[in-house]
C-alpha cells in the first residue's frame, strides 16, 4: 500500500487515498486530505461532521447512517456535499481517517 | 493509479497484492498468467457445460450487439456480447479445438497474451452479467457466463477491482459488503425505530436483530443501512403489520453477494454458509430476501447447488415482494396508494425477471401502493440493464464515465415516461441510478419498492 | 478425381461427419450443469419447456423479435435449407414421387414429379438470394463485420457455390441431373457398391462442396444444429417456486 507523508510522518493509504489504520488519525490528515479533496478551509461545520464521524465510528467500528449524520449534526445533505463535494461517504470520511465504504455505494 | 492503460483501455481501479493476499490469493507474476489462465481455461471446459457451449455455438450473427446496453452505450465491438466471448473464444478456439490448432486467425482462433488479459479485465467488468444477451440469442447463448468465467479466472490470477476485492473482504470479516458491525447495526435500527415513531403518529416498529426462536429470517441488504433507509424501514413496517415473527442477523445482514460477482468458489459460498448456521442457531422456518438483484440470483438459483449445508433443502426461501404480492392478492393488506401519488415507473432488476421469475409480483405491488404507475417500454425480461449490474460501481474517471454511458439507454427509457419517480427494487440499480439520474438531468427521484408498500400501508394505530 | 470425389471420399466424409458429431457431442456431455442458470419467466412444466423450443425453431421468435433485418434472411435461409434438405432425401429416393405417395387420392404421379421440380427451383433460389443478404450484410453492417472473422465469410461462400451450382443444374437443361441418375448413384454408395458419378461436371462438384461442408461440420459453428439444444435445455427449464405465506405470521395468505 502507499505512504504519504503528513507533518513529517508516514501515514499508509489504501488505493483510493483513505487510511488503512483509522487508529493512526491525528489532526494534520484532515488538512492534508482536504486540500485533495479541493476543500480550502476547514470550518466549524466541517469539524462538525468530522468529530461526529470519528466518534460514531470509534464506539461502532462503522460510519453511521448519511441520514443520522445529517440529523445529529443538524446540517442537511445538500450542505454536507456542498462541504465535502466527494459526499458524506468518501469525503468526510476519508478527513476523518474512516475507511472507504465497500459494497453497493 | 491510472484506470487509462497505454492502450486506453477502460478498466477500474485495481486492488493491490496486499489486498488479494488477505483473501488468501497469492497472486501470480506476470511472465506465468498466460499459463495459469490457460490451464483454468482447459478446467473449466471440462467442468462447465454452458461455457463449453456457449465457446462453440455462436454464428457470429450479430443479434446481440443491439440487444446490449454496453455496445448502445460505447459503440466499442468488445462490447457486443459475441465480441466479449470472444475475449476467451479466440483463446478456446486456439488451444482447445483441432480447427484453432490448424488454422488459427482464419477460423478466429488467437495465442493467449498478457495483452488480451489485459482486456478481460476491462471488457469483463464493463459487463453487468444482466443476461439480455442470453434472453435475445436465438440459442439463449449465456455471455454472463463467461463473464462469471473470466472474472473467476482473473481472480485467481491476482486481478480484480479495488471494489470487489475490498468488498470481498468485508464479507469474510463481516457477512456484509459494508462492514456493518452488530453495534452499528442495532444504533442504525433503534434510530430507524425513532424515526417511524416520528414520521407515523408514534408509531412503534421494533427491528429484531439476532433474536432466537424467531420463524421468519429477514435478509436485507447491507446498504440500506447506509444510504436507502425507506427500504428497511418499510420491511419492517410489513412485518409488523402482518404480526410476523421475524428477525434479522447480525452475522449475514446481507442480501447480495458480491462474491458471486467476482469469486464463485469461495467468497460466494462463504455467504451461503453463514446463512444456513444462522438459520440452524435461530431456528428458522423460512427464509425472506431483501431488495437485491444478484443477491437474490445468487440464493435462489444457486443454494440449491451447495446441498452439503445443511437445511438447504428443507428450508423455503422466497422474496420479500412474493409475500407482498401474496397478501396483496388474496386483498389481506391495508394499503392507501393515494400516499404515493407521483407519476412512477418501475426499472426491471435484471436478475430478478431475467433469472429469478419475479416480475410479475412487481407490479402487482405497484398497482396496490401507488396510484398512477405508467410501465417502461420495453419492460419486463425484455428491460434493459441499469448498466451498474453485478457491481459495475466504480467511482475512478474513467469509469465513472462509462458507467453513465452504458445508463444511456435506460435514461432514454425513463426520460419517455415522462415519471417523476423511478422504483428500482435492487441496491446496485439505486446506486447506479443516482448517478444517472443526476448526470443525465433528470428530474426524478429514485426509490425503492418496498419503500412505497411501508408508506403505503395503513396501520389502526396511526 | 472422379471416382476420387464420387466413389472413395464419401466413406471419408460420412466417417468424419459421423465420428466428428459424435465427439463433439460427447465433449458436451463430460462437463456438468453445475447451477441452475435456466431464464425467467420461468417455463411452467416440461411441456412447456419443450413447445417454447419448438416455437424458437418454428418461427426464429427471437429473431423476429429482436433482429428484424437479421431475420428476414435468416428465416428464409433455413427454412429453405430445410425444405431443400428434405427434398433431397425424398425426392431422389422415390424419384419425385413423394407427394404421389402422401396423397395418392390427390396428387397424381405427373403433378408430384411437376411439384418437386416447382419446390425445388423455388427453395434454391430464395436460398440463394437468402445467402447473398447474409453475405451482403456481413460485410456491410458493421456490428456483424466486427465479430466476424475469415471462416464467417468463407462459410457463406461455400454455401453460395454449393447452392449456385444447384440452382444452376436446375435452370440449365445441359447441366441436368434427372432423379434417376442421381438415385442409382447414391444407392451405389449405401449398398456400399459405388458406381460412377452422373456423366456432369457441375453434379460432382456439387457433390464435392457439399461434402467438404460435412467434413468441416463438426470442427465448426455448424454444429449450433445441436447446440440449440443443449444450450435451451440449461436455460429454458421449469422451476419449482417456495410457495409464499410466512409460518407464525398473524396474517396469513388465504387461497
Amino acid at each position: 500500500m502507499p505512504f504519504v507523508e503528513i507533518e513529517g510522518k508516514q501515514v499508509e493509504v489504501d488505493e483510493d487515498g483513505f487510511m488503512t489504520d483509522p487508529a493512526a488519525w491525528f489532526e494534520a490528515c484532515a488538512y492534508y486530505f482536504a486540500k485533495g479533496e479541493g476543500i480550502e478551509q476547514l470550518t466549524d461545520d466541517h469539524w462538525k461532521v468530522i468529530n461526529y464521524l470519528k466518534e460514531y465510528y470509534a464506539t461502532n467500528g462503522i460510519a453511521p447512517m448519511i441520514r443520522k449524520l445529517c440529523k445529529e449534526t443538524g446540517i442537511p445533505l445538500k450542505e454536507i456535499y456542498e462541504l465535502f463535494p466527494s459526499g458524506p461517504a468518501k469525503g468526510a470520511c476519508k478527513l476523518g481517517g474512516l475507511p472507504k465504504p465497500t459494497g453497493c455505494v | 493509479m491510472s484506470t487509462e492503460t497505454a492502450k486506453g483501455l477502460r478498466q477500474p481501479k485495481r486492488a493491490n497484492e496486499k489486498l488479494f493476499r488477505t483473501l488468501g490469493i497469492e497472486p501470480v507474476p506476470d511472465e506465468k498468467k498466460v499459463e495459469e489462465a490457460i490451464r483454468h481455461l482447459d478446467d473449466f471446459r471440462n467442468k462447465l457445460r454452458s461455457f463449453v457451449v456457449t465457446m462453440e455455438n455462436c454464428v457470429k450473427c450479430g443479434l446481440c450487439a443491439d440487444n446490449c446496453h454496453t455496445y448502445l452505450g460505447t459503440k466499442d465491438p468488445n462490447n457486443i456480447p459475441a465480441g466479449r466471448a470472444d475475449l476467451i473464444r479466440k483463446a478456446y478456439k486456439r488451444y482447445f479445438t483441432p480447427q484453432g490448432k490448424l488454422f488459427g486467425p482464419l477460423v478466429g482462433a488467437e495465442e493467449l497474451t498478457l495483452e488480451t488479459l489485459e482486456k478481460w479485465y476491462s471488457y469483463f467488468y464493463q459487463c453487468s452479467e444482466c443476461r439480455r444477451c442470453s434472453h435475445t440469442c436465438p440459442f439463449g447463448l449465456d455471455t454472463a457466463e463467461i463473464t462469471m468465467v473470466g472474472r473467476q479466472i482473473l481472480f485467481w490470477l491476482g486481478i480484480g477491482p479495488q471494489l470487489h476485492t475490498a468488498t470481498a473482504g468485508a464479507i469474510l470479516k463481516t457477512g456484509n459488503h459494508m462492514g456493518l458491525t452488530k453495534a452499528g447495526i442495532i444504533d442504525t435500527l433503534e434510530f430507524l425505530a425513532e424515526e417511524i415513531e416520528e414520521d407515523r403518529n408514534g408509531l412503534k416498529v421494533e427491528f429484531p436483530t439476532d433474536k432466537p426462536d424467531s420463524d421468519i429470517l429477514y435478509i436485507p441488504s447491507s446498504v440500506d443501512f447506509m444510504l436507502n433507509p425507506n427500504t428497511l424501514k418499510g420491511a419492517g413496517m410489513f412485518f409488523k403489520w402482518v404480526g410476523a415473527n421475524w428477525t434479522m442477523s447480525s452475522r449475514i445482514t446481507e442480501a447480495g453477494n458480491f462474491g458471486y460477482l467476482m469469486d464463485q468458489t469461495r467468497i460466494q459460498r462463504e455467504m451461503v454458509t453463514r446463512l444456513y448456521e444462522e438459520c440452524t442457531t435461530l431456528g428458522i422456518k423460512k427464509i425472506v430476501w431483501g431488495e437485491c438483484g444478484h443477491g437474490w440470483r445468487a440464493a435462489k438459483m444457486y443454494v440449491a447447488s451447495y446441498s452439503d449445508l445443511p437445511g438447504v433443502a428443507k428450508i423455503p426461501m422466497t422474496h420479500i415482494h412474493d409475500e407482498v404480492a401474496a397478501l396483496i392478492e388474496s386483498g389481506q393488506l391495508d394499503l392507501d396508494p393515494t400516499r404515493n401519488s407521483q407519476k412512477i415507473t418501475l426499472h426491471d432488476p435484471c436478475n430478478y425477471v431475467r433469472a429469478c421469475g419475479l416480475c410479475d409480483q412487481m407490479r402487482v405491488i405497484m398497482r396496490a401502493v401507488t396510484s398512477d404507475f405508467v410501465e417502461m417500454t420495453p419492460n419486463r425480461e425484455r428491460n434493459f440493464c441499469c448498466g451498474g449490474g453485478s457491481g459495475v460501481l466504480f467511482d475512478d474517471p474513467a469509469m465513472y464515465e462509462y458507467r453513465i454511458l452504458a445508463s444511456n439507454k435506460k435514461a432514454e427509457q425513463v426520460r419517455e415516461t415522462e415519471a417523476e419517480v423511478l422504483c428500482a427494487p435492487c441496491s446496485i440499480c439505486k446506486a447506479q441510478l443516482y448517478p444517472m439520474v443526476k448526470e443525465h438531468k433528470l428530474p426524478v427521484e429514485v426509490v425503492g419498492l418496498i419503500d412505497l408498500v411501508g408508506h403505503a400501508l395503513v396501520f389502526p394505530e396511526e | 478425381m472422379e471416382q476420387f470425389v464420387g466413389q472413395i471420399m464419401p466413406y471419408f466424409t460420412v466417417a468424419i461427419f459421423l465420428g466428428g458429431v459424435t465427439w463433439r457431442l460427447w465433449r458436451w456431455m463430460i462437463p456438468r450443469i453445475m447451477h441452475n442458470i435456466t431464464l425467467s419467466p420461468f417455463p411452467g412444466t416440461w411441456t412447456a419447456a419443450v413447445t417454447w423450443w419448438v416455437w424458437q425453431i418454428a418461427i426464429f421468435w427471437n429473431i423476429l423479435k429482436f433482429d428484424r433485418a437479421l431475420w428476414i434472411g435468416a428465416f428464409p435461409f433455413h427454412a429453405a435449407l430445410i425444405a431443400i434438405i428434405a427434398g433431397h432425401a425424398m425426392g431422389i429416393y422415390t424419384l419425385g414421387l413423394q407427394f404421389h405417395m402422401i396423397a395418392p387420392l390427390l396428387v397424381s404421379a405427373d403433378l408430384s414429379v411437376w411439384l418437386s421440380d416447382l419446390l425445388g427451383t423455388t427453395m434454391g433460389l430464395v436460398f440463394l438470394v437468402a445467402v447473398l443478404y447474409l453475405l451482403y450484410r456481413r460485410f456491410t453492417v458493421e456490428k456483424v463485420r466486427a465479430i466476424s472473422s475469415t471462416s464467417d465469410f468463407l462459410h457463406l461462400f461455400l454455401l453460395l457455390t454449393i447452392a449456385g451450382l444447384g440452382n444452376y443444374m436446375r435452370l440449365v437443361p445441359d447441366a441436368h441431373t434427372t432423379y434417376l441418375e442421381a438415385r442409382t448413384f447414391m444407392a451405389g454408395l449405401f449398398t456400399f457398391n459405388p458406381v460412377a458419378l452422373p456423366q456432369n461436371a457441375f453434379f460432382m462438384w456439387h457433390f464435392f462442396f457439399v461434402q467438404c461442408l460435412m467434413i468441416i461440420f463438426p470442427f465448426s459453428k455448424l454444429m449450433h444444429v445441436f447446440g440449440f439444444f443443449w444450450m435451451r435445455w440449461m436455460v429454458n427449464r421449469p422451476f419449482k417456486e417456495w410457495a409464499p405465506g410466512m409460518p407464525g405470521a398473524k396474517v396469513q395468505v388465504t387461497k
